[in-house]
C-alpha cells in the first residue's frame, strides 16, 4: 500500500514526522529528513531567543526532561539562513511557531505566508516559557481566538500544537477545530520537576517537560481521547520509538505521527519508525490507513 | 559527517577509584575522531537509560579506541561492567577537534579523569610542539594514564589534595609555577568545572582550551540541550561548538 497522508493539500510521503525541537531546523540530517514523511522545525519565534539557563536537559526513567526554552535565531535569521538550507529538503517542512502575544503569531503568520513552507504548527504548550506556550493551551478560548487570528493570516496547512498539561484536550482540540485549525498535534512535554541529590532544582529552568516512552501511554490516551472529539486529523505524539509505537497512535486515531526524543537518541530514529511502519504494512496486508486508523475504539469496553 | 557503528569491546580495565578504562574495536569512527572530539554510547540492554552516553575519545590504535571514565551513575556503571566481547551502538566523531598548534610551550592540565581526553591530544601535539603535563587528582587512586603520559615522553607532574602522591594540592596552583618559566604558553584543560573556573584568571594571561563535561540530549547539535553560557552573551552548544572552547569566551 501507498503510505502517502494527504491533509488539506499537503502530501505526506508517509505518516511519520520530526517532532520540533528534536530535529534542529530539518536541514542537519539531509539524508534522514528526505524519507520522513515531513519534518517540524525548532521552534521560532520574532526575536532571537537565548533560551534558558543551563543544565536543560536530564534523563529520568525511561525519559527525559527538558528546559530548553526556545532558544532559537529569530525569524529573520530563519529566512535569510535557514529558509534556502531547507530548499533541499524533499519532505513537507512545518515550521513550528511559538510567541507570547497573539498579534506575535500573526505576525509570524504573515511573514512566512509567501515562503515555500509546507504549514505552520502553532505551539500553543511549551511548557517552558514564562509568555503564551503552554498558558494558551491551558485555555481553550485563547486557543480559538489564537488560532482564528492566524487561520486569517494563512492559506497554509495549519496545525495547533496542543498541551495536556491540567487541561482536557479535547476541549482545546474542538475549540481549534472550530477556529478553523486543519489538524491539532498533541501531546506536548509534560510538566516536570527534576530534584538534585540537596533536594534543589537540577534544571536551571528550574521546571521541564516530560517526554520519552515514559509519557507514551498517557500521550496514547489523549489522543485517542481527541480522535473521537474532532473531525480535523489528528497528528499523535508522545514516546514513539518503534513501528509498533506509531502502529498503536494511528489505532487510536491519529492521521500522522511525530518522533521526538527518539530523534536524540538517533539521528535515524524517526527513519527506524518509518522502515518498521512499512513492514508491518507489508506483512500485516493493511490496504489503506484507513484498515487500522481509529480501530482501538472497536476493541474492549468502549 | 556523523557515523553510526557497532563496536565491540576489547578490554575492560579497572584503572583507579571506580575509573575504568574500555578499548572498543570499531572501524568507521575510530579512524575519524581527532584528539578533543566524543562519541555517544549506549548504554546496552537498558531501555530505560535513554540517552547516549557522552565520552571524549582518549587514544585511538588501528581500528580501536579507548575511553576512560568514571562511573557516576546507572547507565556508567553498566559500561563499566561489560565483558570482552560485548557490543556497543556508538555515534560519532562528535563535537569539533580541539585546535592544534605548532612550535609552542603546551601545558596539559587534567583534574582527575579529566587526563583521559587529553593523552590523546598530547600524544599529536608532541609531535610539533614541547608538552609537559601536570595532572591532580583529590587522591592518588584517581589519577589516571600517569604512566602513559610518562611513556610519551612528556615531563609530568603530579598533585593530589590529600598529598597521596606527587605535591599536595589542586592542580591550578600547581599549573602556575610550570607556566611562569615559559615563553607563550598554551593550555589545554579538563576536569571538573570548578577546576576550570580556577582558570579562568590565568585565560586573561594565557591561551586556555577547556575541555567541557555537560549533559547532553543528542550530541549532535539539534536538541539544544548542552548549554554553555557566552562572554557575549547567549550561549554555545557544547556537543556542536564545543567540546574545547577558549576558556576566556564563556562565563563560569
Amino acid at each position: 500500500m501507498t503510505l502517502e497522508v494527504v491533509i488539506r493539500d499537503v502530501k505526506f510521503p508517509n505518516p511519520v514526522l520530526a517532532a520540533s525541537g528534536t530535529f534542529g531546523f530539518g536541514w542537519e540530517f539531509l539524508a534522514v529528513a528526505n524519507r520522513l514523511g515531513g519534518v517540524v522545525t525548532k521552534g521560532l519565534t520574532i526575536a532571537p531567543r537565548a533560551g534558558n539557563p543551563p543544565p536543560r536537559i536530564v534523563e529520568t526513567a525511561s525519559g527525559v526532561v527538558n528546559s530548553v526554552g526556545l532558544e532559537n535565531p529569530g525569524v529573520e535569521v530563519f529566512k535569510r539562513e535557514i529558509l534556502p538550507r531547507l530548499q533541499r529538503v524533499k519532505c513537507p517542512v512545518i515550521v513550528n511557531l511559538a510567541a507570547g502575544k497573539e498579534e506575535e503569531f500573526c505576525e509570524l503568520t504573515e511573514t512566512l505566508e509567501q515562503t515555500p513552507v509546507a504549514g505552520l504548527e502553532l505551539n500553543l504548550s511549551c511548557p517552558n516559557v514564562k509568555e503564551g506556550g503552554v498558558v494558551f493551551g491551558q485555555d481553550a478560548l485563547q486557543v480559538e481566538k489564537i488560532t482564528r487570528a492566524v487561520r486569517k493570516r494563512t492559506g497554509k496547512l495549519l496545525i495547533v500544537k496542543l498541551t495536556a498539561n491540567f487541561v482536557d484536550p479535547a476541549d482545546t482540540a474542538k475549540a481549534a477545530e472550530a477556529a478553523g485549525a486543519d489538524a491539532v498535534s498533541l501531546i506536548n512535554t509534560l510538566f516536570a520537576l527534576v530534584l538534585d541529590q540537596e533536594g534543589k532544582p537540577l534544571l536551571g529552568g528550574r521546571t521541564g517537560g516530560l517526554s520519552g516512552p515514559a509519557i507514551k501511554p498517557f500521550a496514547l490516551f489523549c489522543v485517542e481521547r481527541v480522535a473521537r472529539a474532532v473531525k480535523i486529523p489528528v497528528i499523535g505524539m508522545g514516546g514513539i520509538k518503534t513501528g509498533q509505537d506509531a502502529f498503536e497512535f494511528i489505532c487510536a486515531g491519529a492521521h500522522l505521527i511525530q518522533v521526538g526524543t527518539a530523534n536524540l537518541v538517533k539521528p535515524d530514529g524517526a527513519l527506524e519508525v518509518v522502515k518498521e511502519l512499512r513492514r508491518m504494512a507489508r506483512t500485516r496486508g493493511w490496504q489503506s490507513w484507513d484498515d487500522i486508523r481509529g480501530k482501538a475504539g472497536e476493541g474492549r469496553f468502549s | 559527517m556523523i557515523n553510526w557503528s557497532m563496536g565491540q569491546v576489547v578490554e575492560v580495565a579497572r584503572v583507579g577509584a571506580e575509573i575504568y578504562s574500555v578499548w572498543i574495536s570499531e572501524r568507521k569512527i575510530s579512524r575519524k575522531v581527532k584528539p578533543g572530539q566524543f562519541i555517544g554510547v549506549k548504554v546496552p540492554e537498558r531501555d530505560d537509560l535513554l540517552l547516549r552516553r557522552p565520552f571524549s575519545v582518549a587514544d585511538v590504535k588501528g581500528g580501536k579506541m579507548r575511553i576512560v571514565f568514571r562511573v557516576v551513575g546507572a547507565g556508567t556503571a553498566k559500561l563499566a561492567h561489560s565483558k570482552k566481547g560485548d557490543r556497543w551502538d556508538i555515534i560519532g566523531p562528535l563535537g569539533k577537534p580541539a585546535p592544534l598548534v605548532q612550535n609552542k610551550s603546551v601545558v596539559v592540565c587534567g583534574g582527575g579523569v579529566g587526563a583521559a581526553p587529553l593523552f590523546y591530544l598530547t600524544r599529536v601535539l608532541k609531535e610539533k610542539n614541547r608538552v609537559v603535563a601536570v595532572l591532580g587528582a583529590r587522591r592518588a587512586a584517581e589519577l589516571v594514564m600517569v604512566s602513559e603520559f610518562r611513556q610519551l615522553g612528556v615531563k609530568v607532574y603530579l598533585t593530589t589534595e590529600d598529598g597521596s602522591k606527587g605535591i599536595r594540592g589542586l592542580v591550578t596552583e600547581a599549573l602556575e609555577p610550570v607556566i611562569k618559566v615559559m615563553e607563550k604558553p598554551v593550555v589545554y584543560a579538563c576536569g571538573p568545572e570548578g577546576m576550570l573556573k580556577a582558570l579562568c584568571p590565568l585565560s586573561r594571561k594565557a591561551k586556555v582550551w577547556a575541555f567541557f563535561e555537560e549533559r547532553m540530549g543528542c550530541g549532535t547539535g539539534v536538541c539544544y540541550g548542552c548549554a554553555l553560557p557566552k562572554k557575549d552573551g547567549g550561549y554555545l552548544r557544547l556537543c556542536q561548538d564545543g567540546p574545547v572552547v577558549s576558556l576566556d569566551e564563556v562565563v563560569l
